[in-house]
């Protein structure tokens, strides 16, 4: 049986990888820097919602705003646990940086507020009230959803099997932002929604990164990446516009 | 953080010529309550220097047991030594049984499992298989089970009588590469055309619902392209890779030492990707913001000495590691540091990421 094939050979033929004793040096940082992304960004996003709950509008709001809160807490969790079985130290990690830190609002789109964590960009602006906020959970939740079917096939199983447990409980978050959304044009708050949108939209299609990245090929050899960044986006532009027709605002 | 516990070995058995099944007891704690189809990863000081390996428990979740089965593998210095030495009395070392490797087990469901085992990756399978007859009375479980000859094949005799226990629910395909059989099918390597006309003749896909895969990476890949083909989907397939490029081989020790030198520059050597840039930098500057300022992508994501993204090894010259919450000794001592966390303390300093 020992027929003999490189962890190159094998990763570019879609090959899994499954435990970090399987994983080569240049994969594993790869790899950990996803993680690191992914856990920034959640602990990010869980700590700028946290102060939400409290311009929640009702009861309703509130309990939705603190389930996504908790939730996405425990999503970090759960691929932090991950980055230790790599050894990292998962007690100091959570700590390790200030989560609700952020850049002022009127910050230039793609702004990096600190090189000391690994969060996608667009958790660095701060939410600005209860409206915005579920704006900005539509826009950002749509995105995740695309992000996590990306990573849903990511060659390093754990991690693609964490992520199957979790997009479900990220796409529940994204139907509270449209529920939310649709009541407060009852309320008549479209004209404020419509300045959110155009607040977001730009700086949530930064996180995509650059139509051509240098790093995608050699991502993509390993498994860790499957769809370009210009494809990714798209998907999300037009999972923005179905949503925005649904609500009824688009034109 | 990893945390090793003691193992006592109670018994050592020879399944065929070049395995051994070693059953294990913890002496002072630690959690080694495990789920079928997890591994252990155990540590030994050879000639001074650590290696770590992992292999699979092959006891069922209920034996009330942990034995885990090791083949030696030619020039590994862990399995050769388990397979020669090892003994009874004897002590390993440990950290709690890691590893996704499973479905949850449910007494009152009725499903239809299907494994594919190369060689020694019977282990983990066989937990899973023992696991799951007797903790899903309603199961059935298939096995494919890829040997070169009769001869290499382990737990013969033991799938044998869980087939008479387990009458009717377990079905065990012995597919051979050397050693003729009465059926031409079952002779040769498990590939992608090989699972193909097993799923025509002898194996109903379309009844699996879960399908586990255990061995060397071209099988793992020509039975999950199968499998697709067939209808499952990613969910589906489980996966255990112990890859062959996880060598059991001493490695040479980096030898680091020259004297620290005086000046307050550096000429540093780093590898990325299998390319070397060399550059002046200051021995007051972390060697990864040294290598990010020369436009090198170096890989880092906390810069807190937490996370070890940025790991490299020290391949000439010498560095001082402020803070390490993530390395461990043994990685250390081979001459890895964090990246972020490492100022050079030597005239020269050669670094590498890709080792």
């Amino acid at each position: 049986m020992a027929e003999d094939m490189s962890i190159q050979s094998y990763l570019s033929q879609g090959g899994k990888l499954t435990n970090p004793t399987n994983v080569p040096p240049r994969y594993r940082a790869e790899l950990m820097k996803i993680m690191a992304t992914f856990v920034d960004s959640e602990l990010a996003g869980a700590a700028g919602f946290a102060d939400v709950i409290n311009a929640a509008p009702g009861i309703k709001e509130r309990i939705a705003a603190a389930k996504i809160v908790l939730e996405k807490t425990d999503n970090a969790g759960q691929v932090l646990r991950l980055l230790g079985e790599f050894g990292a130290d998962t007690a100091r990690y959570a700590n390790s940086h200030p989560w609700t830190a952020r850049l002022p609002r009127n910050a230039p789109v793609g702004s990096s507020r600190s090189e000391h964590d690994m969060r996608l960009s667009v958790l660095n602006y701060p939410l600005d009230g209860w409206v915005d906020a579920v704006v900005m959970n539509l826009s950002m939740g749509l995105a995740v959803g695309v992000q996590l079917d990306e990573l849903t096939r990511i060659s390093y199983q754990p991690l693609a099997e964490t992520i199957r447990g979790i997009a479900p409980v990220e796409a529940r978050h994204v139907e509270l932002a449209e529920e939310g959304l649709a009541r407060l044009i009852e309320q008549e708050k479209t004209p404020e929604l419509t300045v959110s949108l155009e607040y977001w939209r730009p700086r949530v299609a930064a996180i995509f990164g650059e139509a051509s990245s240098g790093r995608f090929e050699q991502l993509s050899g390993w498994g860790l990446r499957h769809r370009s960044n210009a494809a990714l986006l798209q998907d999300w532009n037009d999972r923005m516009d179905a949503a925005l027709t649904r609500l009824g605002l688009t034109g | 953080m990893a945390r090793f516990h003691q193992l006592a070995v109670t018994d050592v058995r020879k399944t065929i010529r070049d395995a051994v099944v070693v059953s294990l007891k913890p002496v002072n704690g630690g959690e080694f309550d495990f789920t079928q189809g997890q591994y252990l990863t155990f540590r030994r000081d050879f000639d001074g220097t650590e290696l770590r390996r992992s292999y699979s428990i092959c006891a069922a979740k209920g034996d009330g047991l942990l034995q885990v089965g090791i083949k030696k593998v030619d020039g590994g210095a862990f399995s050769t030594w388990a397979n020669e030495d090892l003994k009874p009395g004897d002590t390993l070392e440990a950290m709690s049984p890691m590893g996704s490797f499973f479905t949850p087990i449910d007494a009152a469901q009725a499903r239809n499992y299907l494994a594919f085992a190369g060689g020694s990756g019977i282990t983990p399978v066989l937990s899973i298989l023992k696991t799951t007859l007797a903790a899903e009375p309603h199961s059935t479980f298939t096995l494919v089970y890829a040997n070169r000859g009769v001869n290499t094949i382990m737990f013969r005799e033991e799938l044998e009588d869980l087939k008479n226990t387990h009458m009717g629910r377990l079905t065990v395909i012995h597919i051979l590469e050397s050693d003729a059989q009465d059926i031409d099918l079952f002779t040769g390597r498990v590939d992608q055309d090989k699972c193909a006309a097993l799923f025509r003749h002898w194996i109903d896909i379309s009844s699996i619902d879960t399908a586990f895969i255990c061995g060397p990476e071209p099988m793992m890949l020509g039975i999950a392209a199968a499998l697709r083909d067939h209808g499952l989907a990613d969910d589906q397939i489980k996966f255990e890779l112990f890859a062959s490029a996880q060598p059991g081989r001493l490695a040479r020790k980096a030898s680091a030492t020259s004297a620290a030198g005086q000046a307050k520059t550096t000429q540093a050597s780093v590898t990325l990707d299998g390319s070397a840039r060399s550059f002046t930098m200051d021995k007051d500057q972390t060697i990864l913001d040294a290598a990010l300022g020369n436009a090198i992508d170096a890989p880092y994501a906390c810069k807190a000495g937490v996370c070890s993204t940025c790991r490299c090894k020290v391949l000439e010259g010498e560095v001082e590691m402020v803070a390490n919450h993530a390395l461990e000794d043994y990685e250390v001592q081979r001459g890895y540091v964090l990246s972020c966390q490492s100022f050079p303390v030597t005239d020269r300093v050669v670094v590498d990421y890709d080792q």
